[in-house]
């Protein structure tokens, strides 16, 4: 079907998010058309900020404005206890539940051979630097509960146990082989509180 | 447990067809190519939402339809309830009493079928891997628990397969994550090494006797697991464990040389013995069949014996094989329990005791036409 050529780049644009086929697409790109302008132009500065303005906290890995980010800063939390998570989400997922007052540690994904990650490509290396820098005495590995997550969680173990950190593993009173994000924070908290050694 | 009707939508040659089924015994009488298998195939995916005969779903599909839909009632004991299977291009939809079930595990093994085929006469002569799907499908509908092992023990092959081609490629030196994969390997291998044991014990206790049975007292049957590392029935799940640790340390270069995982129950295998001989190697036509049939009859006991209940039987095109003195053996075993399903070209070759209770269909190009 022939759309002018403003019309078929923003529908594009909208298929390139996750969830959205080419129908959607086109729907709310219809819907945008019908919007005051002021709110597509708010729209498009949120885009565009939030790509800008955002980066990865040089020290833990999760998504922020300033850097270090302020879950890193806050001296308040206890830097002794890091929960090590896959994902920003993840750490969004754990602040929402309030009851974690140690500070994060965000791998950007896990270890899959199969699709060709390894060990280096995850935020791994500035993990162990961390643990020497900032004291930590116990690593909580909170990656998904299936077969990647699994495995990189037993791999982090393996690596910081000579330096005789303590390592625990989240409880699975997360639906196994489930992700992390989809649990609520009363189940998130419980699988907190009966984490395990490795 | 048996099923009281089913309805097949744009399935295989299968336009629209509602059936309902006696709770006995029901005959599928027809032509070559007319709709037989297709309908027995049917039951089957419903049961474990997969064919007997083909991997690809694609082809059960109606040629030129969208999806194909299969639904059944299932009448137990205490309940009676239905299932649905709805296959498209973008997938499979199982639903268990109208729910929409995610994991496999949460559907199989509602309904228990035993099927007997003529292909299944490569559970004695085919290679390894004919068995290895036979008693994990068996294991699998009497437990669904082992079905969730079995998957996570295939995702972590394949895994570990990858590193150790990166390895032996030296793409890789790290054998930490090597031997991360290897302990989660074992994790579950020592758990399926486990089941398939209390299985066999079981399955041997059944089959031992109805193959004395169906050989009028001249043939005894033995059942062996045959592993790929030194483990042995008297096993528990942590001498298994111990065994396994000790097997992949002594082949852990060997592995890396090849690239591959050299152990595990996906290279394990089932042998059988008639009279003290090696049946694949030895035995003839006639016993090969027995043994598969024996096979076949223990299963059915072994799930009564274990959920309760009786299984669905489906007998594609084996009965009339099978000479006068088997098949009054066989009919005989399931008079009366067991919902059975016989497929055939002609009734002429059928005992007409059993055809006296059974309920025929007439197949002709998937219309019933009486
Ligand atoms: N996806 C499909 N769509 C339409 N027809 C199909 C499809 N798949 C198979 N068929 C048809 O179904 C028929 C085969 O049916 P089936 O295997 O049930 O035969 P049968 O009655 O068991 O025959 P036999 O006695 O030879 O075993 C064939 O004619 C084949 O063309
Ligand atoms: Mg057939």
């Amino acid at each position: 079907m022939y759309y002018p050529e403003p019309i078929s780049k923003l529908i594009d644009s909208f298929t390139k998010l996750p969830g959205i086929g080419p129908k959607t697409a086109v729907r709310l790109a219809f819907y945008v058309l019908e919007m005051e302008e002021d709110d597509v132009l708010e729209f498009g500065k949120a885009l565009v900020n939030a790509k800008r303005e955002l980066t990865h906290c040089t020290n833990c890995g999760h998504i922020t404005d300033q850097d270090p980010c302020a879950i890193c800063q806050d001296e308040s939390r206890d830097s002794a206890l890091i929960c090590v998570v896959q994902d920003p989400k993840d750490v969004i997922a754990m602040e929402k539940m309030k009851e974690f007052s140690g500070k994060y540690h965000v791998l950007h994904g896990a270890i899959s051979p199969m699709d060709g990650i390894g060990p280096e490509d995850i935020n791994v290396e500035s993990l162990i630097k961390r643990l020497k820098d900032e004291g930590v005495e116990e690593l909580i590995i909170a990656t998904n509960p299936n077969v990647e997550g699994e495995a990189t969680a037993m791999y982090i173990s393996r690596l910081v146990k000579p330096a005789g950190i303590r390592t625990t593993r989240i409880a699975h009173g997360l639906p196994v082989g489930g992700d992390l994000e989809y649990a609520d924070e009363v189940t998130l908290s419980k699988a907190m509180e009966g984490r395990r050694e490795l | 447990m048996h099923i009281k009707d089913i309805a097949l939508t744009t399935y295989r040659n299968y336009d629209r067809l509602a059936l309902e089924f006696d709770d006995t015994i029901n005959v599928i009488i027809g032509e070559n190519a007319q709709g037989k298998t297709n309908l027995m195939e049917s039951i089957y995916l419903l049961a474990f939402t997969k064919s007997h005969r083909t991997p690809r779903d694609k082809e059960l599909i109606q040629w030129d339809a969208e999806y194909a839909k299969i639904k059944g009632t299932i009448i137990k004991r205490n309940s009676r309830f239905p299932m649905e299977i709805v296959l498209s291009k973008k997938g499979k939809k199982a639903k268990l009493n109208h729910i929409e079930q995610r994991r496999l595990s949460d559907y199989i093994g509602a309904l228990n079928v035993v099927m007997f085929a003529p292909e299944d006469l490569n559970l004695v002569k085919g290679n390894p891997q004919v068995r290895r799907r036979f008693i994990d499908m068996e294991i699998g509908q009497i437990q669904p628990r082992y079905i969730y092992h079995l998957g996570q023990y295939q995702k972590v092959l394949r895994q570990r397969n990858h590193l150790l081609k990166d390895l032996q490629r030296r793409r890789n030196e790290d054998a930490t994550m090597l031997h991360v994969l290897t302990e989660q390997l074992i994790e579950h291998a020592a758990i399926i090494v486990e089941r398939r044991f209390q299985f066999l014990n079981l399955l041997r206790e059944w089959a031992a006797p109805i193959h004395r049975g169906i050989s009028r007292e001249l043939e005894k049957l033995e059942i062996f697991y045959r592993p790929s590392l030194d483990v042995s029935e008297d096993m528990d799940l942590d001498a298994i464990k111990e065994s396994y640790i000790a097997k992949f340390h002594g082949i852990e270069t060997k592995e890396i040389e090849r690239g591959t995982t050299l152990a595990g129950p996906h290279r394990d295998d089932l042998v059988f013995y008639v009279n003290g001989r090696d049946v694949q190697t030895y035995g003839s036509q006639g016993q090969q069949r027995t043994t598969a049939l024996s096979l076949k009859l223990a299963e059915i006991e072994l799930i009564n014996k274990e959920t309760g209940e009786y299984p669905v039987l489906l007998l594609d095109d084996v009965l009339s094989e099978l000479d006068d003195y088997r098949q009054s053996h066989l009919l005989h075993t399931i008079r009366g329990k067991v919902q059975t399903f016989v497929s055939t070209t002609s009734i002429d070759g059928i005992e007409h005791e059993a055809l006296q209770e059974a309920e025929l269909f007439y197949i002709e190009e998937g219309i019933r036409k009486k």
